[in-house]
């Protein structure tokens, strides 16, 4: 009995935590807490410090990625999440952050005792269909990052400099007295910014930046 | 998925598609059995083979085409790695296909092949129906990963992520270091023009060539020349 898994569960929705709660029950494990929300699931596990998780993506407050992000290294060791999405964006993100299963509610539920069972033997669980999502996801993940870095390899410190101001808002007059330069040569880093992001607007200039990781939003 | 649209593509009296393979690998046994299995593959054909980095290059410029899958073994070794070498056929040749070819390779070995501009990841290790299919996939412009790797997928854009992150920004030592490691100088050559210890500038080179996610100084000289770090006097 010591040896037991406890579980954390955390769902939304009461029915959704009813049937998680009796797939543990076959799956022989122990829920120690059972929630609806991110706020009461991070400190449920942090704790408990249970060996599983089964986390609703859908939550009220907050959403479950932040759960996960909160926990950081105090992560259970096998996750299984619930999700109504299903991309492969989703997918990876939940990946990324430690879940070896991944569930939508609309067709996964129905074998629940077994999935459990498989995440704590650190089985990856999920649909053909969903990990190659995933995959592809992180093959437009490689390519964003490569392009970024590259692009970034390409830019001066003064235009990394006026990308980054760009970012936080500041306009082409703030952004001179800041670095010491004439209004009018901010106004040339940035339209060389702008051709070699291949955007016309500074929205979309951040925006894009962000994309390829050059400044952090 | 590959296999229902060939079908279809049967049915409509279409001829399957071909896919055009070339194999750079190291050991001249195993070349020749990828060899064979690609070629008994349907779909599939071997147009090149090769066995180091730089003949790579020469083989894909004679097959003068872009429609091609390059199988690279991360097995190659030396100056010109496969790592160089994926990075130099991203850049010579953007169109083509290039699929990293591991041996029971660990996550980090995938990201940093992904990274440096491979299309998916097989692995050897898995069964020939797979690794077959894997080709055809990426063919079809799917990304794939294939092995023990599908495992650690979540590892791997973790291990991308970082890299990313460390790419960015060269200090201004370390971009002076490079500049003058283009003329060719040594270690301690360099060291004696910035007046700093021979220990200084390795440590120097050795982060950058981290940052840069390759493995030696040609490398990081060709990829820094590309990006406008540094001009490359012409080669003679």
């Amino acid at each position: 009995m010591s040896d037991a898994v406890r579980a954390v569960v955390v769902a939304a929705h009461p029915t959704v935590r009813r049937v998680v709660e009796i797939a543990c029950q076959e799956a022989g494990v122990i829920v120690v807490d059972s929630s609806g929300t991110a706020a009461e699931a991070t400190a449920a596990c942090r704790s408990h410090g249970p060996e599983l998780l089964v986390l609703d993506l859908d939550l009220p407050d907050s959403d479950g990625f932040r759960v996960l992000a909160d926990l950081g290294d105090l992560r259970p060791r096998s996750i299984l999440v619930l999700a109504e999405r299903a991309d492969g964006d989703h997918v990876l993100r939940a990946l990324r952050l430690g879940a070896r299963g991944y569930l939508t509610k609309a067709g996964g539920l129905r074998d629940l005792g077994t999935t459990i069972r498989r995440v704590i033997a650190g089985e990856r669980v999920m649909t053909p269909k969903l990990e190659k999502d995933a995959i592809g996801a992180l093959g437009r993940m490689a390519r964003h990052a490569r392009e970024g870095a590259d692009l970034a390899e390409s830019l001066t410190t003064r235009q990394q400099q006026v990308l980054e101001f760009l970012s936080q808002g500041k306009t082409v007059n703030q952004i001179a007295s800041r670095l010491g330069i004439s209004p009018r040569t901010v106004e040339t880093h940035v339209a060389t910014l702008y051709r070699r992001l291949g955007v016309n607007t500074r929205v979309q200039a951040v925006s894009q930046a962000a994309r390829l990781g050059l400044v952090d939003l | 998925m590959m296999v229902s649209e060939s079908t279809i593509g049967a049915r409509g009296g279409r001829t399957p598609a071909h896919h055009d393979v070339v194999i750079v690998e190291p050991f001249p046994v195993v070349r020749t059995g990828l060899g064979l299995i690609v070629e008994a593959s349907p779909g599939l054909k071997v147009v090149g083979t090769s066995a180091s980095a730089e003949e790579t290059v020469t083989v894909i410029e004679r097959l003068g085409r872009t429609q091609l899958v390059v199988l690279v073994s991360m097995g190659l070794a030396g100056e010109s790695d496969a790592y160089w070498l994926i990075r130099a056929l991203r850049e010579r040749f953007p169109g083509i296909v290039i699929l990293g070819l591991g041996a029971n390779a660990d996550p980090n070995t995938v990201s940093r092949a992904l990274f440096t501009g491979a299309d998916g990841f097989i692995d050897k290790n898995v069964e020939v129906e797979e690794f077959l299919e894997a080709i055809r996939d990426a063919s079809e412009a799917e990304m794939v990963i294939a092995g023990p790797a599908a495992d650690s997928v979540g590892t791997i854009a973790e291990g991308i992520e970082r890299r990313r992150s460390q790419t960015f920004r060269l200090t201004r030592r370390e971009r002076e270091v490079l500049v003058v490691a283009a003329e060719g100088l040594t270690a301690r050559e360099i060291a004696e023009r910035l007046g700093v210890r021979e220990r200084t500038v390795t440590t120097h080179l050795a982060r950058i060539y981290g940052k840069l996610g390759v493995g030696n100084r040609l490398a990081a000289l060709r990829l820094a020349a590309r990006s406008g770090l540094l001009t490359l006097p012409p080669a003679e």
